[in-house]
């Protein structure tokens, strides 16, 4: 018996089939949603049944509780899967499915809610004995900000309660520019989450991105699969993980894992939850609580043989954890997203050609196919490549390998920047911060300009030869039978004309 | 043929012949030995430098050639000597004024501007086909656009005037 009859997956892209992956091979029958934009996506190809939910914008479609829940209904599912993005993180979502009966493959909403709230949070994991950033734990105020910067200390950070990707984020770094700052970051709060409570905290130097991926049952265990190393981002976007961090003892590794268990418990977690951590001169900050599978959880199932919506599953049926394996090797991401390579602005078009990786220890999440059309309206990422290594020196070179073989014309993509990224100094080293994007050379290097010049060349070269060819081919034909000579050309042309 | 590439403001300058097989190209006193193969219908090719290999991706779109190689993408732009010397004649200044010509004879496939148009120096003006590539015969200088000379679809002879500009 399948531990459910059929799970419809909120969600779109890469996630989507990921989801309906793992469910085809448990056997359970899977539901996708597609809106307009999507008819032909993979996930809607792949699922074993489809339901349209509406209009292309996200709010007409995969942000719609009640077209979802309608879906779910008319479609039988007896469980829903809700990605990353989208609902994945709405307490709402969570309560819709319990009040129609249906298993949420995710946290109950009161977790939801309560890690959603950054002030609510840092309380909580404050009462849970997990360190955070010096800092103030509730919204300060006009009268009080200047007191408190100063009992912190400069630099100091202004972060919107309400909080995330980046909006509403002041770095102050002295009292001259602490007002100013503080209103922009309220009226930047107020804008991006109709929120205006700020807080203040010190800002961490040089700092690097951990975090911890836990998973807790019904049964109230909860268990931590060892950490990812997500320093490599830009605006808070990340570009490449891996697993283990190279900075990381074994004791902050186990304090790390054990505070992450300890927050989960404190806030009755259920399911794949992942617990984000500045490290920073071998002490550790929380920093906030992800109440979903993250887009990096691959990683860690490369590294611990396991398969994380498996288990969530699994959770969501009421079965117990399985012992967490010993992890092996090491693990690295990388996402693919659809942007110039420069300024990181979304490109657009149609996918018309594609090349992809195989070869050991490789593994491409995508929900890439040619005549894919990348649209406004989604997420960039196009794809993820994740490779398994022995050790850290293989897998980065496992990782390069693979970039180079994956080839996607139509769109710019971020593929030349982490090429150059995993092949500096800093990251090939592995003492980086979160600051390393910055520093990653803005242009490929001269010999390979040199070299892209001289093909560039050669290729002209070549459609001039062919093309001449043609042209002395139909000019000759011309000269015989003068009429059907130019129809034919104008036929070739018609044929071959861009 | 000479060829003239740009590549983010740098410009190299290869000129390359045909060696039986092979594709023979010379920088400066350097030279490289090239054997370039095209896989199915052209936008891919498998390049050999000097018996190195390259695994190439390529758009050619007439001076305008996209590259993903090594990793990396590229987007060169290709004169050869022929197209050089035309684009000379485009352009020529007189009392501030630019005169666009037709580089060879050829078929107008787009006219990107309109009289009153401020235009940008290497900004496309017209598009030419000719032995079906296309050119784009582009601003020498930044400036206005005074006269329209030529319709899209119209055939034009070689040094035929397109554009004023001022």
């Amino acid at each position: 018996m399948p531990l459910f009859q059929r799970i419809l997956v909120a969600n779109r892209g890469e996630i989507a089939l990921r989801v309906i992956r793992t469910a085809q091979e448990m056997g359970i029958e899977t539901v996708a949603v597609y809106s307009d934009a999507d008819r032909n996506a993979l996930h809607v190809r792949r699922a074993s049944h489809a339901v349209h939910i509406g209009g292309s914008k996200p709010a007409e479609s995969y942000l719609d509780i009640g077209k979802i829940i309608a879906a779910a209904r008319s479609a039988g599912a007896d469980a829903i899967h809700p990605g990353y993005g989208f609902l994945s993180e709405n307490e709402d979502f969570s309560q819709a499915c319990l009040d129609h009966k249906i298993e949420f493959l995710g946290p109950p909403p009161a977790a939801i809610l309560a890690m959603g709230d950054k002030v609510e949070a840092r309380k909580i994991a404050q009462k849970a004995g997990v360190p955070l950033v010096p800092g103030l734990q509730e919204d300060v105020d006009e009268p009080r900000l200047k007191a408190a910067a100063l009992q912190v200390g400069y630099p100091v950070m202004l972060k919107a309660a309400a909080g995330g990707g980046g909006k509403g984020i002041r770095i102050v770094r002295d009292e001259s520019q602490l007002l100013e700052a503080f209103h922009m970051a309220r009226a930047e709060a107020k804008g991006a989450f109709g929120d205006d409570r700020v807080y203040l905290e010190k800002f961490v130097t040089r700092p690097r991105h951990v975090e911890i991926q836990v998973l807790a049952d019904k049964h109230g265990n909860v268990v931590s699969y060892g950490e990812r190393e997500c320093s490599v981002q830009r605006r808070h976007q990340k570009l490449v993980e891996e697993s283990p961090c190279a900075a990381l003892t074994p004791a902050i590794r186990k304090a790390m894992g054990d505070a992450a268990c300890q927050l989960a418990r404190a806030v009755g977690y259920v399911g794949a939850g992942t617990v984000e951590f500045l490290f920073s001169g071998g002490r550790f900050y929380f920093l906030e609580m992800n109440t979903r599978l993250q887009v990096e959880h691959p990683v860690t199932e490369m590294r611990f043989g396991v398969d994380l919506v498996r288990e969530q599953i699994r959770i969501g049926a009421g079965e117990k954890l399985a012992p967490v394996p010993e992890p092996r090797g090491h693990a690295i991401e990388v996402r693919v997203n659809a942007e110039d390579p420069e300024n990181y602005f979304p490109s657009l078009g149609l996918i018309t050609r594609l090349s992809l990786p195989g070869g050991p220890g490789v593994r491409l999440d995508s929900a890439l196919f040619r005549g894919l059309e990348v649209t406004p309206f989604y997420d960039s990422m196009l794809a993820k490549l994740v490779v398994w290594g022995e050790d850290r020196a293989q897998a980065i070179a496992r990782c390069q390998r693979a970039l180079r073989e994956l080839r996607i014309v139509g769109v710019a993509t971020s593929l030349p920047v982490a090429l150059r990224t995993l092949a500096s100094d800093e990251f090939q080293g592995g003492d980086y911060d979160t600051g390393i994007l910055e520093r990653i050379p803005k242009k490929a290097a001269a010999s390979r300009r040199e070299l892209a010049m001289l093909a560039a060349a050669a290729a002209r070269f070549l459609v001039q030869e062919r093309a001449g060819a043609r042209s002395a081919e139909a000019t000759a034909a011309a000269s015989i039978t003068p009429r059907w000579g130019l129809l034919g050309r104008a036929e070739r042309l018609r044929r071959t004309g861009r | 043929m000479k060829y003239f590439c740009k590549l983010d403001g740098e410009e190299c300058e290869f000129a390359i012949e045909r060696h039986g097989d092979r594709l023979m190209a010379r920088r400066g006193d350097r030279t490289f030995q090239l054997d370039l193969s095209l896989i199915g219908d052209g936008a891919a090719f498998s390049l050999l430098v000097d018996g190195r290999s390259y695994d190439v991706m390529a758009d050619v779109q007439g001076e305008k050639v996209a590259l993903q190689m090594v990793g990396e993408r590229f987007q060169v732009h290709v004169e050869d000597e022929r197209e050089r010397a035309a684009h000379a004649v485009v352009g020529q200044k007189g009392g501030g004024k630019q005169e666009l010509r037709a580089a060879m004879p050829g078929i107008v496939v787009a006219v990107k501007v309109a009289v009153g148009d401020q235009v940008a120096e290497g900004q496309t003006l017209v598009v030419l086909e000719a032995m079906k590539m296309q050119n784009p015969l582009a601003a020498e200088a930044a400036g206005k656009v005074t006269r329209v000379l030529c319709k899209q679809g119209e055939a034009v002879a070689n040094g035929a005037l397109l554009l004023e500009l001022e």
